[in-house]
């Protein structure tokens, strides 16, 4: 594998996917592998952890899920954004934005 | 949160196609990875094996997806129930003793509940029953009186601005009713016109009594029972307005009370109108008073508004000296009286009887935790989480306590047959004593709040176990943990202390007891029956037929085989009250009140084994021709006469404090004897002042007599009785026909029934407690099988083994004393109102029962300690 890759810092997770969602509709795996891929494979996600998180936040009503036809037409589950959850994001976004940059620039000071 | 609950709904009901999809998603998501692999160049069976490293267990994702859909609770509900019954049918004689030690506790409980219930909670039957309050009067010196005098009564109704309604009432004689050709003997109560407004209850026909019925001389009216109604009267809807005689006069019906009314501190089949007059009885304290409040006012308001009607009574000089004030009491509470502190005081016994049971049940199941202690650890070393177990834990501890409990309410059924008709107390017939919803749902509670109690307490000891020690020590002696033996220890001592309470109790109920046997009755009820002849209303006769029929009727009794003696005596002792205001003539300063007079023939004294003292019985030569002549009780002639003999000086009956009462005014009567003092009126109580005159010599017929008859041996008289009063009078009611050995046992039924019932609680928990100690050391010696065997093995003396283990119980035992004794001369003070002749930190009972713990204690211990001492080296250290 070589290179070197990041554990998500808790809570993360369900941001990347409302975040992930928010462009279009996607099944579980290409969730994971969309994240991969835009995150330049740094970001892995355990597959493990990410139906659970699915399954959470649909329960929270910030997505919804239907079945469809995938990519290589197979049927799948696909999960979008409802309108709370675009609330959700918008909000979880700006609270990671002042958070890195908050953390961001206490690292610059003290450089 | 809508969707959140829709969501969990769905997830629960469609569990099955849920279950499915998750399973189609988490495929298909496995199958896309493995593709993925495949296409970068691993065989397909390589990058199987590496996606499923990547996913980790399957399961394990599953089981979270699960929990995050929020179905899992239930499903893990259910799923524990069922391992706690595995478990359970695993261990059944754990199971039996659990359950058993429970069902105690709770039966207990629910069957004092049950009696708590139905006297102390429930509402009486009438509507809004929190407004009706009891009026008392309130002496100096804290006594109370619950009757009050007619012209105070009077004074509160026109005066008092906080009552909706107030009346006064006051028992009646029973009535001869005429229907067709049979007369029936019907009961009556006087009330005054607020009566059922107070209540609450109006009559379904008709109305209730006017202030005019209440006016002494007006036409007499009378309200009639439902049952009455029904049976003397067909339930003739016209009867309103219709005449009836009843005793010795005519009386209007003006109203019919509802099927269910009844009136529960006397029960009445007919109403009639209470007339206030200026007779003696009514300026007496004879008239109980009762009161609703207006909607608005608190008792408190009322209270205030009463005291200063009092004030005003007061200034017009119209009080009794000697009154402090008068007292409102919800009437509830008035009603359930003197049973109050006996069933707290036994409601919190129960209580305490539970705590033990569940200390024993904790104790248990932390014994068998250490036996699972390796099967635990395991499993938290798999990853079983701390509040799954805990959830296993609760679960077990619910099966436990709910089987426990139904099976508890099953004995509490059957205990409370005996317990209801064992009862001793005057409960009025309309309250029912048994299970109902609020009963249930008590037990219900106790169950669930047991299993909770013991439930954390095991499970806050196993979760103690340090998983990888448990492990390492690698056998199953690893629960060494001292903290665990700690909190058995610490049971252990709760339980003791908890029984030490139990027994101060019942000893200190017991020694009351004990000294009310040892009362001087003054007489000896032995072989004596007693009988009561009230005369109707109507008879009409005079003082000298009354005596007339008596003498007719003591023949008869007389010739009865067997009877020794027999007499008359106007109320026979712990009968009740019967007192004349008396004065020693002359001295206005030597007269009481309330001196309790009876008249009696010749053989009365010698009936019932009271000695006189000085001078000389009646005779037959006292009679209503001769000098009128009296016999005072010792308390009076040492009152009025100190050293001197009070034979040939006078007294008068009907004069009080130099005033005279004429109505009951008679003339002045020589004393010719001293008597014994007997309790007349409660054998807890001093010796009444009491005075005796001859049947013969009345100068007013009495409204009822009663009979005394003392037999050679233990016959059965009563039949024989009554045949010699029907023989002189077809048409005489005999009453009350018992021994006068059942009344004095009546009289100490009530402590006597505290007491049993105290003592019984106290020997449960003393046999719970010594189990819970049996347990406790027994483990402790199996556990340190191996170090005894060792010690043994190095010389130890077997007297030294057994010493250190009953030592290990004697420490317990003497922590749990000391908390004990402590806790109970902090709460005994709250018996005080139960006890008799005994102080409610009594050292002696205290010490005794503390001894009587300790050799139970020591008897719980020898046996483990024994098997300690027969331990054999050699196996034992071959036991790992």
């Amino acid at each position: 594998m070589g290179m070197e890759r990041l554990d998500l810092p808790q809570g993360t997770l369900d941001l990347l996917i409302l975040k992930t969602l928010a462009l279009e509709p996607q099944h579980g795996w290409a969730v994971s592998e969309r994240i991969q891929q835009i995150s330049s494979d740094v970001l892995r996600i355990q597959q493990g952890s990410l139906y659970p998180a699915l399954h959470r936040l649909e329960r929270r009503g910030w997505i919804k899920a239907k079945w469809g036809a995938s990519e290589n037409n197979r049927r799948a589950k696909f999960y979008e954004l409802t309108k709370s959850g675009r609330k959700q994001l918008e909000a979880e976004e700006s609270a990671w934005r002042k958070l890195t940059m908050a953390v961001g620039q206490v690292l610059e000071e003290t450089a | 949160m809508i969707t959140d609950l829709l969501y969990r709904l769905r997830a629960l009901f469609r569990r099955k196609s849920m279950e499915a999809e998750l399973d189609e998603e988490l495929r298909a998501h496995f199958e896309r990875q493995v593709e993925k692999y495949i296409q970068s160049g691993l065989t397909r069976q390589e990058a199987a094996r590496r996606v499923r490293l990547e996913f980790g267990g399957l399961d394990q994702v599953k089981e979270e997806c699960r929990d995050a859909r929020g179905v899992n609770f239930v499903e893990t509900l259910i799923q524990d129930l069922r391992y706690g019954l595995r478990q359970l049918r695993r261990n059944p004689g754990f199971a039996a003793v659990a359950v058993l030690t429970l069902a105690l506790g709770i039966g207990a409980n629910t069957a004092i509940f049950s009696v708590v219930n139905a006297i102390l909670l429930r509402p009486l039957p009438y509507p809004h029953p929190d407004g009706i309050v009891h009026v008392n009067l309130v002496w100096k010196g804290g006594g109370v009186n619950d009757t009050l005098t007619g012209p105070e009564f009077e004074f509160y109704r026109d005066h008092a601005s906080a009552f909706e309604a107030i009346a006064g009432f006051r028992g009646g004689p029973d009535l001869s009713i005429k229907q067709g050709g049979a007369s029936e003997w019907i009961s009556s109560l006087r009330v005054t016109d607020g009566f059922f407004k107070v209540l609450g209850v109006a009559p379904v026909l008709g109305r209730g009594f006017l202030r005019e019925e209440t006016r002494p001389g007006s036409a007499l009216s009378v309200v009639l029972s439902d049952a009455v109604w029904r049976k003397a009267f067909g339930a003739d809807p016209a009867v309103v307005g219709r005449q009836v005689e009843m005793g010795d006069a005519n009386y209007t019906v003006v109203g019919v009370m509802p099927p269910h009314f009844t009136f529960i501190e006397q029960p009445a089949d007919a109403f009639v109108p209470l007339q206030l007059g200026r007779s003696i009885e009514d300026t007496g304290m004879n008239t109980h008073v009762i009161a609703r409040l207006k909607s608005e006012t608190s008792l408190a308001q009322a209270q205030a508004n009463l005291n200063v009607v009092f004030e005003q009574l007061r200034r017009g000089g119209s009080i009794q000296s000697g009154q402090q004030g008068v007292q409102l009491v919800s009437y509830q509470k008035w009603l359930a009286g003197d049973l109050r502190p006996s069933l707290l005081m036994l409601f919190g016994a129960v209580g305490l009887l539970l705590l033990i049971a569940c200390a024993n049940v904790a104790s248990l199941i932390m014994a068998r935790a250490t036996a699972r202690q390796r099967e635990i650890s395991i499993r938290r070393a798999l990853g079983a989480e701390r509040g799954r177990l805990l959830r296993q834990f609760l679960a077990e501890s619910l099966l436990i306590a709910l089987i426990g409990g139904a099976a508890g309410l099953l004995a509490a059924v059957w205990v409370l047959k005996g317990l209801v008709s064992s009862i001793p107390w005057d409960i009025p017939s309309t309250t029912h004593i048994g299970l109902d919803g609020s009963v249930l749902a008590f037990t219900f509670l106790v169950a669930l709040g047991s299993s909770l109690a013991f439930g954390l307490t095991s499970y806050w000891q196993t979760s103690l176990l340090d998983p990888n020690a448990a492990l390492k020590e690698g056998s199953t002696q690893g629960g060494r943990s001292t903290s665990r033996s700690r909190a058995r220890s610490a049971l252990v001592i709760s339980e003791v202390a908890l029984s030490l309470m139990l027994l101060v109790g019942a000893g200190l109920l017991i020694e009351s007891l004990y000294y009310l046997h040892q009362q001087k009755l003054g007489f000896d009820p032995q072989h004596v029956y007693t009988m009561n002849t009230p005369f109707a209303p109507d008879a009409r006769v005079t003082a000298d037929q009354v005596w007339n029929f008596e003498q007719q009727v003591l023949g008869h009794i007389k010739a009865v085989p067997g009877v020794t003696s027999a007499a008359v005596v106007t109320l026979p002792p712990l009968m009740g009250p019967n007192n004349l205001p008396t004065q020693q003539e002359g001295h206005p300063e030597h007269s009481i009140g309330g001196m309790e007079y009876r008249a009696i023939s010749p053989q009365y004294f010698q009936a019932m084994h009271i000695p006189v003292l000085q001078g000389r019985g009646f005779q037959e030569t006292d009679t209503a021709s001769s000098t009128p002549v009296v016999m005072v009780s010792e308390t009076v002639a040492r009152a009025w006469w100190k050293d001197k003999s009070p034979i040939g000086d006078r007294l008068v009956v009907g004069e009080y404090d130099g005033q005279q009462f004429p109505e009951v005014l008679e003339p002045p009567r020589e004393v010719v004897g001293v008597v014994g003092d007997v309790k007349n009126l409660a054998i807890y109580e001093d010796e009444p002042t009491t005075v005796y005159v001859p049947a013969s010599q009345l100068f007013r017929p009495p409204n009822s007599t009663a009979w005394v008859v003392r037999a050679g041996s233990n016959l059965a008289l009563g039949a024989e009785l009554r045949r010699a009063v029907t023989a002189v009078n077809p048409d005489q009611r005999v009453l009350r026909l018992q021994s006068m050995s059942d009344v004095v046992a009546k009289e100490v039924a009530h402590p006597s029934f505290d007491a049993l019932l105290m003592a019984i609680f106290a020997a449960l928990a003393l046999a719970l407690t010594s189990v819970g100690i049996y347990g406790v050391l027994s483990f402790h010696v199996a556990q340190r099988t191996q170090e005894i065997g060792i010690r043994i093995a190095l010389g130890a003396k077997r007297g030294n083994v057994l010493l250190m283990v009953v030592g290990q119980g004697a420490f317990l035992a003497a922590v749990g004393t000391g908390i004990g004794l402590a806790s109970a001369l902090a709460l005994s003070r709250f018996l005080s109102s139960l006890l008799y002749g005994v102080k409610p930190t009594d050292p002696p009972t205290f010490i005794a029962v503390s001894l009587v713990l300790a050799a139970v204690v020591l008897l719980a211990s020898y046996i483990p300690a024994r098997r300690a001492t027969k331990v054999d080296p050699m196996v034992a250290l071959r036991y790992e």
